[in-house]
Formats: C-alpha cells, sequence, structure tokens
C-alpha cells in the first residue's frame, strides 16, 4: 500500500469502517511509515475536534414553535394566490376569531368617536360663522360715548364681549357728548329709501268690524 | 392502527390550504390520531400526505427537524439562517411531495433538498460570514476527546471552549460549500459514504475524495490546535 492510498483510509479506520484485511494492511503501512504515522495521528485529532461540534446545540425551546412558525409561513407563501374569501376563510378558521372581534370592535369605536367629534366640530363652526354673518349684516353699530363703563352681564366677561361686538375704540376726552351713529360698512346711506320687511310683504289689513250675523 | 380514514384525492394547492386552515387540530381524536401516526414509518406518512391528510406531514417534520437543523446549521454557522433554511426546506418538501416518488428514501430526498438550499444559500452569502452560534452543551466539559485534547495543549495554543468554537467554525467557513457539506455530514453528523453520496447524487469516490481534500484544509487551519 502506498502512502497516498494509506491516508485516504485514515478516516474510515479511526471509524472502524474498514474491512478487516484493508484496516489490518493499513495499520501495517503506518507501522512502516513514519511520516503517515504522523499524518494519522493528525488527522485523529482533527476528527476528535469537529466531534465536538456535536455538543453546539440550540436552547431547548428553540424549536419548540417550529410547527407553528411552518405553518404561518406556508400560509404566507400561498396566501396571494388566494381569493380574499379563502384567506377570510383560513383565518376565522386558524382560532383568530376572538382577536378578530376584539379588533373590529376597537376599529368601529374609535372611528364612532372620531366621526361624533367631527360632527361636534362641524356644528360648533356652523354656529360661530352664523354670528359672524348675522354681526356682519347688522345696519349699525352703536357706541355709547359719555356714558359711564359699559356695563356687563354678569355672566359676560368684559374681553368676551368685546370679542363679539365690533367696538370701535373712541377717545371718550375728546369725542362730543352726544350718542355717535358709527355707519357700518354695510350700513345703508341716507340717499337710499329706507325699505322695510313689510314693504315686500303684501298684506290684506285686517277686517275688525263687527261681521254681521244673520238670524 | 389507523384511526382517521384518508379520503380524496390529493390536490397540491387544496392541500396547502387544508393544511393552513387546519394546522393541528385540536380534539381527543385528532390527539389519537397524531398519536396513531407517531408510529407509523416514513413511508406510510409520505403516502398519507400525498392522499392530503396534513397531520402525517407534522410528524415527519418532529421527526426530522433537530437532525436537519444540525446539518444545516454546522454548514451556515448561524442559527437563524439555519431556521429559516429548515423551514424554506420542510415548505419546499411539502408542496413537492406529490413528485416524491419513493425511489430513495424520505429522510434523503429531505436531506437533499436541505443540502442543496443551503449551498445555495451559501453561494449568495459568500461574502457576509455573520456567526451567531449555538450555545455549547455543559456535556462538553466532561467528553473524553476534550479532555484529551485540552490535557495536551500548550500555553500557546491553551484557548477556552468559547475561542475554540469559534477558530472551529471559522475553518469550516473558509471550505468550498461542496467540501463543507461533506465534512459536516461525515465528520460531525456521523454518516456514512453511501449516504453522503445519495444526498449529493454523487460517486462514493467523489465524496472521499472532498473529505480528503477538506481535512488537508482543516489540518493547515487548525494546526495549532491538532
Amino acid at each position: 500500500m502506498n502512502c497516498q492510498k494509506a491516508q485516504r483510509l485514515f478516516g474510515d479506520l479511526a471509524r472502524e469502517r474498514l474491512a478487516p484485511e484493508l484496516a489490518a494492511e493499513v495499520r501495517h503501512h503506518l507501522t512502516d511509515c513514519t511520516d503517515c504515522r504522523v499524518l494519522e495521528q493528525r488527522a485523529a485529532r482533527l476528527q476528535r475536534l469537529l466531534a465536538l461540534k456535536r455538543y453546539e446545540r440550540p436552547a431547548p425551546q428553540y424549536l419548540d414553535n417550529f410547527l407553528t412558525e411552518f405553518h404561518r409561513r406556508l400560509l404566507a407563501e400561498t396566501q396571494p394566490r388566494m381569493g380574499w374569501w379563502q384567506r377570510i376563510d383560513g383565518l376565522l378558521s386558524t382560532g383568530h376569531t376572538l382577536a378578530w372581534r376584539h379588533g373590529f370592535a376597537s376599529a368601529m369605536g374609535i372611528i364612532l368617536a372620531v366621526g361624533l367629534m367631527w360632527m361636534g366640530l362641524r356644528e360648533a363652526n356652523d354656529l360661530g360663522s352664523t354670528d359672524q354673518m348675522a354681526a356682519a349684516n347688522s345696519p349699525l353699530t352703536v357706541t355709547p360715548v359719555g356714558a359711564s363703563a359699559p356695563q356687563s352681564s354678569p355672566l359676560t366677561a368684559p374681553s368676551q364681549l368685546a370679542s363679539m361686538l365690533p367696538v370701535t375704540p373712541v377717545d371718550y376726552e375728546s369725542a362730543p357728548t352726544e350718542s355717535v351713529i358709527v355707519p357700518s360698512p354695510l350700513t345703508r346711506t341716507e340717499s337710499a329709501a329706507p325699505q322695510y320687511v313689510l314693504d315686500r310683504i303684501s298684506v290684506t289689513p285686517a277686517n275688525y268690524e263687527v261681521a254681521r250675523v244673520y238670524f | 392502527m389507523i384511526a382517521m380514514k384518508v379520503t380524496g384525492k390529493f390536490k397540491p394547492g387544496g392541500e396547502v390550504r387544508r393544511a393552513m386552515a387546519a394546522p393541528s387540530p385540536a380534539g381527543p381524536s385528532s390527539v389519537e390520531h397524531q398519536v396513531d401516526l407517531q408510529l407509523e414509518d416514513d413511508e406510510t406518512l409520505v403516502a398519507r400526505t400525498q392522499k392530503g391528510d396534513s397531520a402525517a406531514f407534522d410528524v415527519l417534520i418532529g421527526r426530522y427537524k433537530e437532525r436537519l437543523y444540525a446539518t444545516v446549521y454546522h454548514m451556515t454557522a448561524n442559527h437563524e439562517d439555519a431556521n429559516d433554511l429548515v423551514q424554506d426546506t420542510f415548505i419546499k418538501a411539502f408542496k413537492s411531495i406529490e413528485s416524491f416518488r419513493g425511489r430513495s428514501s424520505f429522510y434523503t430526498w429531505i436531506y437533499r433538498i436541505a443540502v442543496n438550499r443551503t449551498i445555495n444559500f451559501l453561494k449568495r452569502r459568500k461574502n457576509r460570514n455573520q456567526y451567531s452560534l449555538d450555545d455549547l452543551e455543559s456535556s462538553i466539559q466532561t467528553d473524553p476527546d476534550l479532555v484529551e485534547m485540552m490535557s495536551h495543549v500548550t500555553p500557546r495554543r491553551e484557548a477556552g471552549l468559547t475561542e475554540l468554537q469559534e477558530k472551529l467554525n471559522e475553518a469550516l467557513q473558509k471550505l468550498s460549500e461542496s467540501h463543507r457539506a461533506v465534512v459536516t455530514m461525515h465528520d460531525i453528523q456521523g454518516m456514512t459514504h453511501a449516504d453522503i453520496a445519495k444526498v449529493l447524487k454523487c460517486s462514493e469516490g467523489t465524496v472521499r475524495s472532498r473529505l480528503f481534500y477538506a481535512r488537508q484544509q482543516l489540518q493547515g487551519l487548525l494546526s495549532e490546535y491538532l
């Protein structure tokens, strides 16, 4: 047996996987060849070193969820090819019903709350715009002059009142003592004939005569 | 004794959907069914899976997941990659189990899928070696080989177990993918040349040759520990 052939059989010799005759032949070569003997010892050590890798193991619980993970991945991989009704059916039948119910109820609750808040804000805005329009449409803005400090309602703060009424600041020292009527931009001028609401309504005057009674 | 009657013809798509819909059936009858399946051999379980019994495939997963994980882990030196690859292997096997004709054992067939996928993965990952090594079992401390090796260490070579583990994995990662696969299956997993040849679809001579060159390379890389 030559060295090359013997060296190829070192691994099997160490694992006792060689036929008895072949093993005896390799051993006989080893007694004669020092180089091969050294190499055989190194090969045996290498095998023992590699065998230590068997002690590398994952944590005991690492593969516990392997089957669950397998089914989850299988579902994910095949999902695009399924119809939406099949996906829903699959999800409902894999025990997610309770979680879905809770999620659905929470989502609906949030949507309802947001909707109510939005409606409330919208109504408040509508009211605010109506007040502004009413204020803008008022024919006159009256500023009392010469009177004492404006009396405020006990329920209304002066600052709130000021913000509600478009009051022009007045210099009380230089202003005349009579009331001053400050025309608002929308106030009609005197050149225009005043119009009243009743002008546009044709009302039949009421008859107050006592109706005749025939017996 | 088989408790559940298998009905219907196997349809890949339908089977996948059924497996998703009922991954692990609950209830006393399904538990009995699982227990019965545990006693079946691989061929029967494969035949049942082909007929639409996904629980049979679950038993096959339970039977081989640890061995496959160990092999893939020793090739990748990263437990997350190993877990992903083994998951992919089982998914691939489940999807194509209809094409399994039983010419080789199920173990050889799924092993082949796992090793080929791992080799392809390693080729893609070529320049990105990230180790995330599994813990060493505490029983390694009493291993006679380790004790013998540690008794020979010189102060220069003295190394802790963790360092030894890292050096070993580094050396393995320097081998080519095919050489690493052979070393893992033979020297770590203890498979025979014939089995490795079936998995890799090559001759036993090729397996021996790859082992020889891989060991030579490893001896050079780990010379300070030999």
